[in-house]
């Protein structure tokens, strides 16, 4: 993306969130006051994700070409392809959301629709809070749960890849 | 000029990288605080405590249930698990408590308007099907093969 090229995303779906909450503040001001607290809170606890996001773009960006990511994440991966999708799936944290720019970066450099979604469901696996779910739920349900996630997130991926045409993108820097 | 058309295109500076990946992050910024805004509101709406009220002892209902209410709540994962752990104590079927702590952590109906945003409409849906599928297939074959160990 160039300067002349930029454009914000999401302006209008902003802008509806702005007066949901125009119209929760006329109706409850304290429940209003109450949501937005709670939305700063969230900003503040995952900012140091959104600065690190972008970092590991620039420095993915920086290190490698398209034509390279392309060739690690793209359509001819293989299963290189598929294990980069799901150990970045279980390393990333915070909020699915805090990624979106990092992986629309390396879709539109390349990388196949399926280990975006292979991503996300791996993502699943919460390894910091294992520990935790060990103490609740036990040692044998955590690990069978985990690795049908991964299975899962494998399969959620190529079935994905079925039914989307490859993106332009991927089109592109096949081969 | 045929030298300078041969020559190999420069590999950005760090510095020139990081601009990119800034504008690019720039660019999400409406949709994101769009998102972390509506999860601000459904954070004080979704209370996780009136979600146990909604099981009704049947498991395959109370899996979909689970389901559907894990994909509707926001917020740590930690949560998921308190919630699940209160579940199971109530009676409820493991069936339900997995299905609702995965879904908590693979689905988020307030995330979708940014996905789409970001990604495209086709891609938000298939994806996000496909892992409310996977969420029931995969609690299911949990407990099934939790249920054998024990």
């Amino acid at each position: 993306m160039n300067k002349k090229g930029f454009t914000f995303k999401g302006g209008y779906f902003f802008l509806a969130v702005l007066l949901l909450y125009a119209g929760l503040f006329v109706l409850d001001a304290g429940t209003a006051c109450m949501a937005a607290q709670k939305a700063a809170k969230i900003f503040l606890r995952i900012l140091p994700i959104l600065v690190g996001v972008v970092f590991l773009t620039a420095v993915i960006n920086y290190f490698l070409r398209p034509a390279q990511i392309a060739g690690h994440l793209g359509r001819k991966s293989g299963i290189k392809g598929w294990l980069w999708a799901l150990v970045g799936g279980l390393l990333s944290h915070g909020p699915m959301y805090a990624w979106y720019p990092l992986l629309n970066d390396l879709r539109t450099q390349g990388t196949r629709d399926g280990l975006l979604a292979a991503f996300f469901a791996s993502r699943a696996v919460k390894l910091p809070l294992l520990p935790v779910m060990i103490d609740y739920f036990g040692w044998i349900f955590t690990l069978v749960l985990s690795v049908y996630i991964l299975i899962g997130a494998v399969i959620q991926g190529r079935l994905l890849e079925m039914f989307m045409p490859a993106t332009t993108a991927s089109r592109d820097y096949r081969g | 000029m045929s030298e300078i058309r041969d020559k190999p295109a420069q590999p950005p500076s760090l510095l020139s990288a990081l601009r990119k990946s800034s504008l690019s992050f720039l660019s999400l910024l409406p949709l994101l605080a769009g998102v972390i805004g509506l999860v601000g509101i459904f954070q004080v709406f979704a209370d996780p405590e009136a979600m146990t009220s909604f099981f009704r002892g049947n498991p395959v209902l109370d899996t979909l249930i689970g389901t559907l209410a894990g994909a509707v709540a926001a917020g740590n994962a930690v949560v998921s698990y308190i919630i699940g752990g209160e579940l199971l104590a109530q009676g409820v079927s493991l069936y339900a408590v997995c299905a609702f702590i995965l879904s908590w952590v693979s689905l988020g109906v307030v995330h979708i308007p940014a996905e789409i945003g970001v990604f495209d409409p086709r891609f938000t849906l298939i994806r996000n099907i496909l892992a409310f599928v996977f969420v029931i297939f995969v609690s299911a074959a949990t407990v099934f093969t939790v249920g054998m160990f024990s």
